[in-house]
């Protein structure tokens, strides 16, 4: 099988096409605007390197501010959201009781919320005057930390708890047998167990934090900012590449070093994954012992005060017209441009772009990211193959972290002449997809991935052995144990292009704007009339991606499940 | 049995390397050359690790081959991929696709092969009844216990008439009362339908069970290749009479005189009968009784002329001996073999 020409030639091709839409549609548009900042004209017509932007932007007090408000903004989010996130782990997949499949779902749906629509429902929520208005929370540190706990409290809960599920019980059995008391046996046998998961999860929501754009654009107002939303500004307000491309490669030191180790626990995650049981290990909730209680209460306080309240504030705040009476005036102004023509295109029109869109990015963030998973699912021989899986599978998890306003913003100046050719992909309608599926084909790699690993070698030996050609063994194999995390798959991509803002905000023209960009326009100005409209739409936005990612849940149906 | 001009499989001097993790390699199969001839069961037995496991997916194609030659009928299997090599496999733990009900799994060769539909049930049917599974086909694979899983792996690998079936450890997972009835089984089927195939096993038991010849193999290499009683009377070396569970070793002549699992019986005071050694009585200590399968069992501390030992004596026909008892010791030269040095 190894000797055939053929089987060489078609894994090159499979890691190959990725490579290189990896390499056309992000590391060169990323790399032309860092280098964009670093050269300057020499007076006499020609460009030479300048690294002054350095020294400039990192004395300057305000850049380290934003980089402190950065890192505290994520760390404080990583651990809130690990503190609060393993309990819930715990209730929602080591417990059973009535109703535990639709909180899982509820759990989920923020994760995939457009971030314009969390930052407009947290508005809501700290507004004065609005629910939480007396706490003082708006455009505070405290009200961001918040929302992104808000956004990736699921992150924590479903890593944690897709491994707590099949741990094998026994172990922690043993050590009360050996005397100690459940929350001895939780430190000192469970919690080791669960430390890569724990340590994956915290990595990839600190990457998560410390790039989070909307959020922070819609709720720190001009009071708050950090390194993303300062490279945003000095792009689009100051056309100041110079400093952006400095804070791009800051950025990207912090990226890298959480990246790094994210990666490293992931591939103790899933050794430690083979001493874990295929069964599950749930019980059902006992709420007499404190064992469950406590976490239980502390699940629920989650989600009601945390997921529902939001939420519930956004929907109910969107029905109030912007005289103050109870109605459907917001809805029905969402066929309109908004007041003073704030808009391009009706709120609806938007919503046609995003599916649209959507599709496009769905489509290919699947073939993409489908053909990264089914490379680096593979164990070759030979140990330098094996590295170079290795560096695949971290290479595609960078979008995850890398600035998506330095992507859309890089594709605006790479992209009019794409490779030297003379198509003008900007104006195609191609642009925004193909950024969206950027964005979205990491999550595709990661839910596709773990489903593909799980499949013992020897099933496919066994199929070749009764005569299955490589070709029928992918096909009957792996193609049909991994449909199902496929469908899945979709929907994460789905829902993510659906809500995308920050490439998006660059690159979408006013007549093709998408729902959050239309969003973040009725925000932005004035009146109360926008505003109705801006709530409305986020609630449209709210319902269209979780009921994407609900019918993929379904999909999924096993228990064989991806990482978020 | 015949040599491979006959037909069958040959295996000659095929090593079979892993690369190391860092650089370098280990070698599992150092230089192994076997025949098997059509219809026969050979088993490979040995411990964990020594390498039998390698062979056969060397054998299958499943691991490329570093050096020697694997024939089938006389050609050459070096450049026919697994999938065209016709031979059947069946892994310790079945390997069912989950995907598929049972009818499915063990169509799933003869799909691969183009067969029929109506020729693909009537086999399907036909394989189940053969592995005692008659009216099994829309049950999911994953309601079967282990034992009919098992089964249904057997059927799959047959159904499309495999060349050769391979077995890798296909009991080992099975409980034990299970194991000892399943390998008699799969005996039956193989010598019915007439397949040529290669039994991989630790277990000895089972290898005598199951196989017509058996191969014992250590470190990569084959140490003696013979029919159970063959293998049983004379081990070809002391290191395939221990694996075996010959117990003690007491040096004869050239070589050593092997003491089998059975050849050391407690006897009464006066006793001297047909069968015990003469000139050898010896005196131990009882650490412990056990009765199995029915038959008394005493663990002895006994100097044979090696030094004190933990033995196992067979204890039928006299009192059942207490703990620290001393009794008397004779060996029975029918469960010894001379071993060459």
């Amino acid at each position: 099988m190894r000797r055939i020409r053929w089987g060489w030639l078609g894994w090159t091709l499979a890691a190959g096409l990725p490579l290189a839409f990896l390499g056309v549609f992000f590391a060169w548009p990323v790399v032309a605007l860092v280098v964009q900042g670093f050269v300057a004209e020499d007076g006499a017509g020609g460009r030479v390197l300048d690294l002054s932007g350095f020294a400039e932007v990192l004395s300057r007090p305000r850049t380290w501010r934003l980089v402190g408000q950065t890192l505290g903004q994520a760390t404080a989010g990583t651990a809130l959201a690990v503190l609060l996130g393993v309990p819930g782990a715990y209730v929602l997949y080591r417990c059973r009781f009535p109703g535990r499949t639709l909180v899982r779902g509820l759990v989920t749906v923020p994760f995939v919320l457009p971030t314009v629509v969390v930052g407009v429902a947290f508005r809501a929520l700290f507004a004065p005057g609005g629910p939480l208005g007396a706490l003082g929370l708006e455009e505070s540190f405290a009200g961001i930390v918040v929302a992104l706990v808000f956004f990736n409290y699921a992150v924590v809960v479903r890593t944690v708890g897709g491994l707590w599920e099949r741990l094998d019980p026994r172990a922690e059995q043993a050590a009360r047998a050996l005397g100690a008391t459940p929350w001895r046996a939780f430190r000192t046998v469970t919690l080791p167990a669960l430390g890569p998961a724990v340590a994956s999860a915290a990595s990839v929501v600190f990457l998560f934090c410390a790039t989070a754009f909307g959020v922070v654009l819609v709720l720190g107002g001009l009071r708050y900012g950090t390194i993303e939303t300062e490279i945003w500004v000095r792009t689009t307000q100051f056309l100041d590449l110079r400093s952006a491309a400095v804070l791009s490669v800051l950025q990207l030191v912090v990226v890298v070093g959480a990246l790094l180790v994210g990666a490293r626990a992931r591939t103790r995650r899933e050794r430690a994954l083979h001493l874990s049981s295929d069964r599950s290990a749930a019980h059902p909730l006992r709420l007499r012992s404190a064992v469950d209680a406590v976490p239980a209460a502390v699940t629920a306080a989650v989600v009601v005060g945390l997921l529902v309240l939001p939420l519930a504030g956004l929907v109910a705040r969107s029905f109030r017209g912007p005289d103050g009476t109870w109605g459907l005036d917001n809805y029905v102004a969402l066929s309109t441009t908004g007041g003073r023509n704030t808009l391009a295109v009706t709120v609806w029109e938007a919503l046609g772009n995003s599916l649209r869109t959507a599709f496009l990015a769905a489509a290919i963030a699947v073939v993409v990211g489908g053909l990264v998973a089914l490379v680096v699912s593979r164990r070759p021989r030979a140990a330098g193959a094996r590295r170079a899986v290795g560096a695949l599978d971290a290479l595609f998890m960078l979008p995850l972290g890398v600035s998506a306003v330095t992507v859309g913003f890089g594709f605006l100046i790479t992209l009019d002449r794409p490779l030297g050719l003379d198509v003008d992909l900007r104006t195609s309608g191609l642009l925004v997809p193909v950024a969206q599926a950027v964005v979205a084909i990491p999550l595709v790699v990661r839910t596709v991935l773990p489903v593909l690993r799980a499949i013992d070698p020897r099933l496919r030996d066994a199929a070749a052995v009764l005569g299955a050609t490589p070709g029928r063994v992918l096909r009957d194999v792996d193609a049909s144990l991994a449909l199902r995390s496929l469908g899945l798959a979709v929907g994460f991509a789905f829902a993510v292009s659906l809500g995308e803002f920050g490439a998006t905000s660059f690159l979408a023209r006013p007549d093709s704007a998408t729902l959050p960009v239309v969003i973040y326009r009725l925000i932005g100005r004035p009146g109360a009339e926008n505003y109705g409209m801006a709530l409305a739409a986020s609630v449209v936005l709210a319902v269209l991606t979780a009921t994407v990612m609900m019918l993929a849940e379904r999909l999924r149906g096993d228990r064989l499940g991806g990482e978020f | 049995m015949g040599p491979a001009s006959h037909g069958g499989l040959a295996v000659r001097d095929v090593v079979v390397r892993y690369p190391a993790a860092r650089g370098g390699s280990t070698t599992a199969v150092d230089g192994v050359s076997l025949d098997v001839a059509q219809g026969e069961i050979l088993a490979l037995l040995g411990p964990s690790g020594c390498g039998k496991s390698s062979l056969l997916r060397a054998v299958a194609g499943l691991e490329p081959v570093a050096a020697g030659r694997v024939l089938f009928d006389g050609a050459d299997l070096a450049r026919v991929p697994v999938h065209r090599r016709g031979f059947g496999l069946l892994f310790q733990d079945g390997q069912l696709f989950p995907h598929r009900d049972v009818a499915r799994n063990v169509a799933y060769g003869l799909e691969t092969a183009g067969a029929s539909r109506a020729q693909r049930e009537a086999r399907v049917r036909e394989l189940l009844d053969v592995v005692g599974l008659a009216g099994y086909e829309r049950r999911a694979v994953v309601t079967l216990s282990g034992g009919e899983q098992q089964r249904v792996a057997l059927a799959r690998a047959l159904a499309p008439r495999p060349r050769l079936l391979l077995l890798d450890e296909p009991l080992s997972a099975l409980d034990r009362g299970l194991r000892e009835r399943l390998a008699v089984d799969v005996r039956t089927v193989l010598r019915e339908t007439g397949t040529t195939a290669v039994f991989v096993t630790h277990d000895h038991d089972e290898a005598f069970t199951v196989a017509d010849r058996v191969a014992v193999m250590a470190a990569g290499r084959v140490l003696q290749v013979a029919r159970p009683a063959e293998l049983w009377r004379a081990p070809a070396c002391r290191q395939v009479a221990e694996f075996l569970g010959y117990q003690a070793f007491l040096p004869d002549g050239d070589g050593w005189l092997a003491v089998g699992p059975t050849g050391l019986r407690v006897v009464q005071s006066e006793e001297s009968g047909p069968g015990v050694v003469a000139s050898g009585e010896w005196h131990g200590v009882v650490a412990g009784t056990v009765l199995r399968r029915g038959r008394a069992e005493a663990t002895v501390d006994v100097d044979l002329g090696a030094g004190e030992q933990r033995l196992v004596a067979i204890a039928d026909g006299v009192e059942l001996p207490e703990d620290g008892d001393k009794v008397r010791l004779v060996l029975d030269a029918r469960r010894c073999a001379h071993v060459p040095a």
